[in-house]
């Protein structure tokens, strides 16, 4: 960072400098330790037994209870393959439209483009709550409730809105060279859009997928309102019924005496971060870019 | 053949621009339109589900917003009684206050801290750390919100939360309370969920519109003497406006609008001492199945948070472009 411009200057400057950079260091890592104690606790809290949960709540407790987690992913399990189901299916079709519509809005010209372009942004504008409660009597009368596919469409239907802005930027950004040379070769529009656009979007598909899957993962009051039947539960809603039925002893195979029930309880909020973390270590970077892209383009 | 041709113009607004224009012109919009039939033809699904599922439960709701309406019944129609009903109810003012609060917090936390946040990690000349810094600002965020909630309200807990562990280990037990139970606090405890604020969506895109600005700008404003909280104020903060105007209007959004942490935290209570209207809205369409009241909720807070919104853009104008890179 230091130039040319900087060094001329730095004589006077330099000590105060020094001191605001280790003060900096010091206040931005009392901060990120903060912010992280919840998180430290949670993974202690999950591999303790109940009387170290009951007695050595801020230090780590060996050996490591790793029962719990067996404990967890029997109640956990079902309700992770479920929002997986969910979101893998929804994901594919909403990547799909995404695809098809940023491709033809950043590649063809068509009457009432924009207008048409407009109609599918100004969606974005509406905000939920105007849409939940009507949004549920439009899916029980289509016989919806209670089904997986009440969770898929939203995904479905509401996921390009935001998917058919970015990839249209994305798209808009290929060489039309590309485009050019494959039509002269007669490619079809098809063509256009599974040979040449699909491998080099990529990097926005995958971005498009991270910010989805977190938001499916995430779910909450739409299958909390719209599933009944536990089999079919998404975790978010799963993970709140499990706490409230942990606490009074409800839990087939768990012992609630003595604070046995709380390990297996937070292994099983472990578990159920662990997608979250994985899909960070796999497209991490797509997800910061996603976040920072929709910061510098609104 | 032809049809390759027309694709080609079609998908080359440049050349549209340049020479096509005469030719269009002697199309009428028709012809054009049926000659892109593909494009139609490849939207045409889009529009199918946008129609069903997202245009018209928002249409529906401001419509039945003026209807008694539940599943399985004719919904009637009454006029303006559920505005009249909400607005003369004894806990109106009190829910109206609390969603206020809670808006002008979530301006602090999720518009102003990451702000500071960001500026110091901008700041710091160590590129390792610097990194270092971003992933710690990641890892929070990988945990699900549901987990989060379910976490600090047994960090809140009366009898086993870690906040009375504390306040008891240090000899201040008389300052343990019932965090989330006592009217005095519960709205407060809410707010202090994810101290300290700082990890998050926010400080990452602050992060990226300061990377954004252009380096010449940071020199020439430290060759002027322009160095600590003067450039924040002078330069950062006006260069990163779009970002804060974004995390401004998500603030509003948030403020208005969500209650997922407050269902699950206290449902509410005690009493009425966290109820805010997005969660009286559901309470009344899935408690009490009176729909066309709770759309009608679910309008005035669309009104809120559109009149708030205009607001905010109206008032926070980001620099001009060509400061930027």
């Amino acid at each position: 960072m230091s130039t040319t411009t900087s060094t001329q200057v730095a004589p006077r400057p330099r000590r105060p400098l020094r001191i605001y950079q280790i003060g900096s260091h010091l206040f931005i890592s009392v901060m990120l330790l903060l912010s992280l104690i919840p998180t430290y606790l949670l993974i202690t809290w999950s591999f303790k037994n109940g009387l170290q949960y009951r007695w050595e709540r801020w230090a780590i407790s060996f050996p490591l209870r790793w029962r719990n987690y067996i404990a967890a992913w029997d109640v956990v399990g079902d309700y992770m393959i479920n929002t997986i189901i969910v979101a893998i299916i929804g994901l594919m079709g909403m990547l799909l439209l995404s695809l098809i519509g940023g491709y033809v809005f950043a590649r063809m010209d068509f009457p009432f483009r924009e207008t048409l372009y407009y109609a599918i942004i100004a969606l974005l504008m509406v905000p939920w709550v105007l849409s939940f409660i009507p949004a549920y009597m439009v899916y029980v009368r289509l016989g919806l409730l209670n089904t997986r596919l009440s969770l898929i469409i939203p995904e479905l239907a509401g996921g390009p809105i935001f998917g058919i802005f970015l990839m249209r930027a994305f798209i808009s950004g290929i060489p039309e060279e590309l485009f050019e040379s494959a039509r002269c070769d007669g490619a079809g529009v098809l063509d256009l859009i599974g040979r040449i656009t699909l491998p080099l979007s990529l990097p926005g598909l995958a971005t498009l997928a991270v910010l989805n899957f977190i938001g499916v993962w995430n779910s909450f009051l739409w299958p909390l309102v719209m599933i009944q039947d536990d089999d079919k539960q998404m975790i978010a809603v799963g993970l709140y019924k499990l706490a409230r039925s942990a606490t009074s002893g409800g839990v087939p195979g768990w012992t609630s005496q003595d604070f046995s029930v709380w390990g297996p309880l937070y292994a099983g909020y472990v578990i159920a971060s662990l997608p979250l973390v994985l899909l960070f270590i796999v497209l991490g970077k797509f997800y910061v870019e996603g976040l920072v892209d929709s910061g510098l383009k609104v | 053949m032809t049809e390759v041709t027309g694709a080609a113009e079609q998908s080359r607004p440049a050349d549209a621009a340049a020479g096509i224009p005469i030719r269009s012109s002697e199309l009428s919009t028709w012809q054009a339109m049926r000659r892109s039939w593909q494009a139609y033809a490849l939207l045409a699904p889009i529009f199918v589900l946008l129609i069903i599922f997202n245009y018209y439960p928002p249409i529906l709701g401001l419509l039945r917003a003026f209807y008694r309406w539940r599943p399985g019944v004719e919904a009637s129609f009454v006029g303006l009684q559920h505005f009249g009903v909400y607005f003369t109810s004894p806990e109106t003012g009190r829910e109206l206050l609390n969603m206020f609060k809670l808006l002008a917090f979530f301006f602090f936390s999720g518009a102003v801290v990451p702000f500071v946040m960001a500026v110091l990690i901008f700041r710091i000349r160590d590129t390792e750390s610097k990194e270092l810094y971003r992933l710690f600002l990641i890892i929070p965020m990988l945990v699900p919100l549901i987990v989060v909630i379910l976490l600090w309200k047994q960090i809140y807990d009366p009898n086993l939360g870690v906040i009375n562990g504390l306040l008891e280990q240090v000899g201040l037990g008389s300052l343990a309370l019932n965090w989330l139970g006592d009217t005095a606090t519960a709205l407060y405890a809410i707010m202090f969920m994810g101290f300290p604020w700082v990890s998050g969506v926010g400080t990452l895109i602050y992060l990226g519109g300061l990377g954004q600005i252009s380096e010449s700008i940071f020199d020439a404003c430290e060759v002027d003497g322009c160095t600590g909280l003067r450039r924040t104020l002078l330069i950062d903060l006006p260069l990163v406006l779009g970002q804060v105007r974004l995390m401004t209007i998500l603030a509003v959004i948030a403020g208005v609008t969500s209650f997922q942490t407050i269902l699950v935290l206290t449902d509410g209570g005690p009493g009425f001492a966290t109820m805010v209207p997005g969660l009286t809205m559901f309470h009344k369409a899935f408690r009490t199945q009176q729909f066309g009241y709770a759309a009608s909720i679910g309008m005035i807070l669309f009104v809120i948070t559109f009149t708030a919104t205009l607001a905010v853009n109206r008032t926070i104008h980001p620099a001009v472009e060509d400061v930027r890179h």
